[in-house]
């Protein structure tokens, strides 16, 4: 065998390899590299994203996220953390985001004077967000009319 | 209760010692026993007072412990990023004297109503939460927060190391001539039932 | 090859935003920008859970860019938990699967090869070949299936003909075992039909509500809007929450009870002790309506039967023996305010005021409870002992008088119960195990008598247990994570997995732990990219259209279920015995037998189309050349309305398509609220009141069943309770919300929920890492001390959504002896400083 075709076909089957990795590489579950049957990695350090800008939203319909930090914001019988803030009564004060008008009618469509009592656990549907990368990138679009340019 | 126990004994030996009869001693004896036990009255009397002044005190009552202690320990005020903590009599007794001692005299009436069983389960206590919460409230609002300042005060604030919210609420406060428990309550203990104080941020019920 | 996925995605992204590019190149005519502004509107089941949610799907260009609570459904009524909010983006995570996947070494099937794109011909010949060989080699149960509660009616009730008819294997599981199996087993033995006789409404009706074991305000959480309601605007409504754990609940509660784990059976029986006690029972209600039974004792833990605890054992199932009140009475009466107080931990004034509400004949009781009470050692007999409490009363089956066990996934009542996919179930309530049920089956499904097997199935413990063992050979896994699901990672899951006498499919949109652990991953469609139907707690069942296409390759369950009966000659699969009973069957494939039965393929194709003329594909009737998830569906409800079990009438297919579901029985168009009682009930005739008319005798049963201990209890060295759940964030185990940006950054990773005193004992602070174990593995976890969930001190809780440490690896295979349930909520682990 000629010394270039050994090195072809050497560089040929490693090439091959590196194509079988890399085919290998992209079925991964959620654990990313780790094999299912070895210890779990050290989990990350992640902190909550602090005071900023509204977030944008992705859809007229999603409901906001919220854009600082709830830890330690009680919501119970007596008294709820956030209309501290979003209340149509104080948010001019606070200067928070006041809540939706869609907030103020019960299931029969009768429009309240306070925020509906079914509304009335925000984390139901307004959450924070910790400062990292997305886990899976997602390839949703929104709409251009939506979109931040 | 050991510490109440320790406060009352020696009390009672103080107590024996001032009803014996005076006249079979000289009056110099009697400046410097005088003198003496004064010192060791006045030591006697503070150091009683700060026994009372602590934390362990403060939870040795189940009413404090299982409500109001275990809301605190939520708070940032128990645990934070540098490990600083204020613990009760930080924020609810005055650290001069003439004000600490007003505020232990105002104390007696809490052991009164400690005696008399007033807040003794978790649904008297939140039954009175509103009214006791007010209390706090007045006499703080009353001091400018004396106690916060003494580790809060808008004049050792750098207002780029806070939060955008924070820092404009701060400036406002600040220009308004606000006080910190205007905005800040219910930072270590839960709140009571809100509807009276602010309708917007409760639903009412009954 | 190994780019086309990325490929496809990337020319997908293209398109999609060249098309909505065009709306803002400046000159466009205005007519134009007004049409391509339109988003086309539809109505959909929410993917998630049991709630069972109607969402609006807002599409443009083949993809869905906005999704919203539907304001005309009455379960939600235009409400959306955050899930529900962000279901617009459950598909498109970037590693959606595309083409099936094989592992192969040098372009050969190879059971430690790697994962490589492979044709979906060329993967059902390998698939094909190794369910033929376990056929031929070991007989029909070496085969076998994993199925789910988040499949649609149609795809549910395919499979069940393909292993039970086709294959005629038993070995059909769902993941509902993990989830629903008690609730099924006590409204079976107490009632005589599957699921609740209340709905709904009961949320607005009741005075009182009561969860025991069921985190409403994480897990349900747009039943808990309502209960939040009805609570803030009702006067004199109250909730009693009991858990083994602070939560969320506790935030609304009037009465909080933590007590500890498995005294809930000690609670529910001091409750019947004091009814009894106070002399508070319905006299006329349990004369007329109710039988006394009691149940068999020390049955065991549901290990495998070498296991010390399962040697122990006395008694046996669930047979059960009528005793008189008076015995009932004695039975309940060790039950006292005081034993159960000290045994549960929970203070006595709280019990009793639990127990006068229950009490009290003018207050309206409504009972919630899901995996607090089904994933439990002793399921059956927990949700029994609640019925119990409301059955003396006579508080049941009317508005706001309600035992009500809640689901935990979306199509758990739908599909896993209704179409009977369990390892012992037919179609509508009926069993495998009695003649005349499999009998009508086969009839209705056209085939030779004795079809069927008559022998449960393996389970889903089973199922793993035995494909360790070797015994199970050919399985396929659907719609499910159950590798990240199923306890006892390392002894009982893997291992089977891995075992090289098997072959293991895994049918999954997206690559989960248990599409990595198989040999052949087969990409899936999901949610609206095809026609599909779900049935929800209440018994509501809803349907929606196709909305989108799937990517790449990637098939409904149903085309693969469907697809791959064509691979069956009938020779190949049933013995000449039964083949000879109905001769014309000869020669022909499964697929013609099952789908091409004239039945299913009864209604040709049509052009699908809403009210508002908007047009739909139906990718499968497309395929097929007929509208089978039409005719599945109607072949399959003539169990509901000719089978032996009266009561479970579903309306016709056309009908779910125009509005927002119905609650079965539906008669004459019309569907039941409340079940049993006369006025609401159509089988309830007038005059008889009550009647509970699943059993022969048309009484409810109450059982009584003791408290015992669970299998695994902390002791010295594993000195901390386990209890495993969910987050409001995410469904199950993460596989689409972890996809979803804002859900997972809004609950990233799973904590560690502990008390600070234990932590403390161990050295840790909040945010530090620990490790957890416990005898069969252990897991690294960040230390949460201050969260939404409290646990007392001696207990921790873990969700199990997170796939890079997975709690499984340390729960128990203990399952309920009578369900078959696994108890995720108690082992016994430790807790140390890494």
């Amino acid at each position: 065998m000629k010394r270039s075709t050994l090195i072809g076909t050497v560089m040929m089957l490693s090439l091959g390899l590196l194509a079988n990795q890399a085919l290998a590489e992209q079925v991964h579950s959620l654990r990313g590299d780790n094999p299912l049957d070895a210890q779990s990695k050290e989990p990350k350090s992640m902190k909550w994203q602090d005071d900023r800008d509204p977030i944008s939203r992705d859809y007229v319909q999603q409901p906001p996220l919220t854009p600082h930090k709830t830890k330690g914001y009680k919501i119970n019988k007596n008294f709820n953390k956030c209309l501290t803030c979003h209340s149509w009564a104080n948010y001019k004060e606070a200067g928070a985001t006041k809540i939706s008008q869609t907030h103020f009618s019960d299931r029969e469509n009768n429009v309240l004077a306070n925020i509906a009592p079914r509304r009335y656990f925000c984390d139901q549907c307004h959450v924070p967000q910790v400062n990292a990368p997305p886990l899976v990138e997602n390839t949703f679009n929104p709409l251009q009319t939506i979109k931040r340019h | 209760m050991s510490v109440y126990k320790k406060t009352k004994d020696t009390l009672q030996v103080v107590w024996t010692f001032l009803k014996k009869p005076t006249a079979k001693y000289s009056l110099g004896t009697l400046l410097v026993v005088g003198f003496i036990s004064g010192i060791i009255f006045w030591g006697g009397f503070n150091t009683a007072m700060e026994m009372t002044n602590t934390q362990e005190f403060c939870i040795s009552c189940h009413e404090m412990r299982v409500n109001v202690y275990e809301e605190y320990k939520d708070s940032i005020h128990y645990t934070n990023r540098t490990g600083v903590r204020a613990t009760c009599p930080d924020c609810h007794v005055p650290k001069e004297w003439a004000y600490k001692v007003v505020r232990k005299i105002k104390a007696t009436n809490e052991l009164f109503h400690k005696v008399l069983g007033t807040i003794d389960t978790p649904e008297k206590f939140e039954k009175k939460r509103l009214k006791m919460a007010r209390s706090v409230w007045k006499e703080m609002k009353a001091t400018d927060s004396r106690e916060c300042r003494n580790c809060h005060d808008y004049e050792s604030m750098d207002y780029t190391e806070q939060g955008r919210r924070s820092m404009q609420q701060h400036s406002k406060g600040l220009d308004e001539g606000k006080t910190c428990i205007d905005c800040h309550k219910g930072i270590a203990h839960s709140l009571p039932a809100m509807y009276e104080v602010d309708p917007s941020a409760a639903v009412n019920t009954k | 090859m190994k780019l086309s996925r990325r490929d496809f995605i990337k020319t997908n992204a293209i398109a999609a935003t060249a098309a909505a590019a065009g709306i803002t190149i400046p000159g466009i005519n205005t007519a134009m920008a007004k049409a391509n502004n339109k988003i086309r509107w539809d109505k959909a089941a929410c993917r998630f859970c049991g709630t069972g949610c109607s969402v609006l799907v807002g599409t443009k260009d083949g993809r869905v860019v906005a999704t919203q609570g539907d304001p005309e459904s009455p379960v939600n009524r235009g409400l959306n938990c955050i899930k529900g909010y962000f279901l617009s983006k459950i598909m498109y995570g970037k590693d959606r699967l595309t083409k099936p996947l094989l592992r192969m070494t040098n372009g050969k099937y190879d059971k430690n090869g790697e994962f490589t794109e492979v044709s979906w011909d060329q993967a059902f010949d390998i698939m094909a070949d190794k369910f033929k060989t376990a056929l031929k080699n070991k007989g029909p149960t070496s085969v076998g299936m994993f199925g789910s509660g988040q499949w649609t009616i149609w795809e549910g009730y395919a499979a069940s003909k393909l292993l039970k008819a086709g294959f005629r294997s038993n070995n059909l599981d769902p993941n509902a075992r993990h989830c629903m199996a008690s609730a099924v087993g006590a409204f079976m033995r107490g009632f005589g039909s599957d699921e609740p006789m209340g709905c709904y409404d009961d949320l607005e009706h009741a005075d009182a509500f009561v969860l025991w074991g069921a985190n409403m305000a994480e897990m349900h959480p747009i039943l808990w809007s309502r209960l939040t309601d009805t609570r803030l605007t009702k006067e004199g409504s109250e909730v009693h929450v009991l858990s083994t754990f602070k939560n969320r609940c506790f935030d609304l509660s009037d009465n909080s009870m933590v007590f500890t784990p498995q005294t809930d059976l000690a609670i529910a029986n001091y409750i019947a002790h004091y009814i009894i006690e106070t002399k508070s029972y319905n006299k006329k209600f349990i004369a007329d309506n109710v039988n006394f039974n009691k149940t068999p004792t020390d049955i065991g833990y549901g290990l495998r039967p070498e296991h010390p605890l399962e040697k122990k054992k006395t008694g046996k199932g669930g047979k059960l023996s009528k005793i008189s009140f008076e015995e009932y009475k004695k039975s309940v009466a060790k039950y006292d305010l005081e034993y159960t107080s000290k045994l549960s931990g929970v203070p006595e004034e709280k019990l009793l005021k639990l127990a006068k509400v229950y009490a009290d004949p003018k207050k309206k009781v409504t009972s919630f409870w899901t995996m607090g009470f089904n994933q439990h050692t002793r399921g059956v007999w927990v949700n029994g002992l609640v019925y119990n409490i409301h059955l003396l009363m006579g508080k049941i089956s009317e508005p706001g008088n309600s035992p009500f066990s809640l689901t935990g996934q979306p199509s758990a009542c739908g599909t896993a119960r209704e179409v009977g996919t369990f390892a012992h179930r037919l179609p509508a309530d009926l069993v495998v195990k009695k003649k005349a049920h499999r009998d009508f089956s086969e009839k209705v499904w056209k085939l030779p008598e004795g079809t069927i097997p008559p022998k449960p199935g393996y389970h889903a413990v089973l199922q793993n247990r035995m494909l360790k063992d070797g015994k199970l050979n050919a399985y396929w896994v659907m719609c499910n994570n159950n590798v990240q699901a199923a306890p006892n990672f390392n002894e009982e899951t893997y291992p089977g997995y891995r075992n090289p006498e098997n072959f293991i499919v895994v049918s999954d949109p997206y690559p989960t732990v248990t599409a990595i652990a198989a040999d052949l991953i087969l990409p899936a469609a999901m949610w609206v990219e095809k026609e599909g139907g779900y049935g929800n707690a209440e018994r509501r069942t809803q349907f929606w259209r196709q909305q989108v296409k799937a990517p790449g390759e990637a098939k409904s369950d149903l085309w693969q279920l469907v697809e791959f009966s064509k691979r069956f000659k009938v020779e190949e699969v049933w013995p000449a015995d039964l083949i000879a009973k109905k001769p014309e069957v000869k020669g022909k494939t499964l697929y013609e037998i099952l789908f091409k039965n004239g039945q299913v393929n009864k209604y040709p194709k049509q052009k699908i189309t809403d009210s508002a003329g908007n047009q739909y594909s139906n990718d499968e009737m497309d395929d097929f050349g007929f509208y089978i998830q039409k005719g599945l569906f109607e072949e399959y409800r003539i169990f509901g309305t000719k089978g032996p079990k009266i009561g479970h009438d579903l309306g016709d297919y056309d009908t779910y398509h125009k509005l927002r579901g119905l609650r079965w029985p539906v008669v004459n168009g019309k569907e039941t609220l409340w079940r049993y009682r006369e006025g609401y009930d159509p089988f309830v005739k007038k005059g008889e009141g009550v009647k509970f008319y699943g059993k022969k005798d048309g009484k409810a049963n109450i059982i009584f069943a003791p408290f015992e201990p669970a299998p695994e209890m902390p002791d010295k060295e594993y000195d901390l309770w386990l209890s495993t759940g969910r987050v409001l964030e995410h469904w199950h185990s993460g596989s689409m919300t972890r996809r979803v940006p804002e859900l997972y950054k809004a609950f990233p990773d799973a904590v560690l929920f502990i008390h600070p005193n234990d932590a403390r004992k161990r050295g840790l602070r909040r945010g530090m890492t620990a490790k957890v174990t416990s005898r069969r593995g252990d897991i690294l976890l960040r230390v949460e001390t201050r969260g939404r969930n409290r646990p007392p001190e001696g207990l921790i809780f873990v969700p199990w959504f997170d796939a890079g440490r997975l709690i499984n690896k340390l729960t128990l295979d203990a399952t309920d002896p009578l369900s078959k349930e696994t108890d995720y909520k108690k082992c016994a682990v430790k807790v140390e400083k890494v």
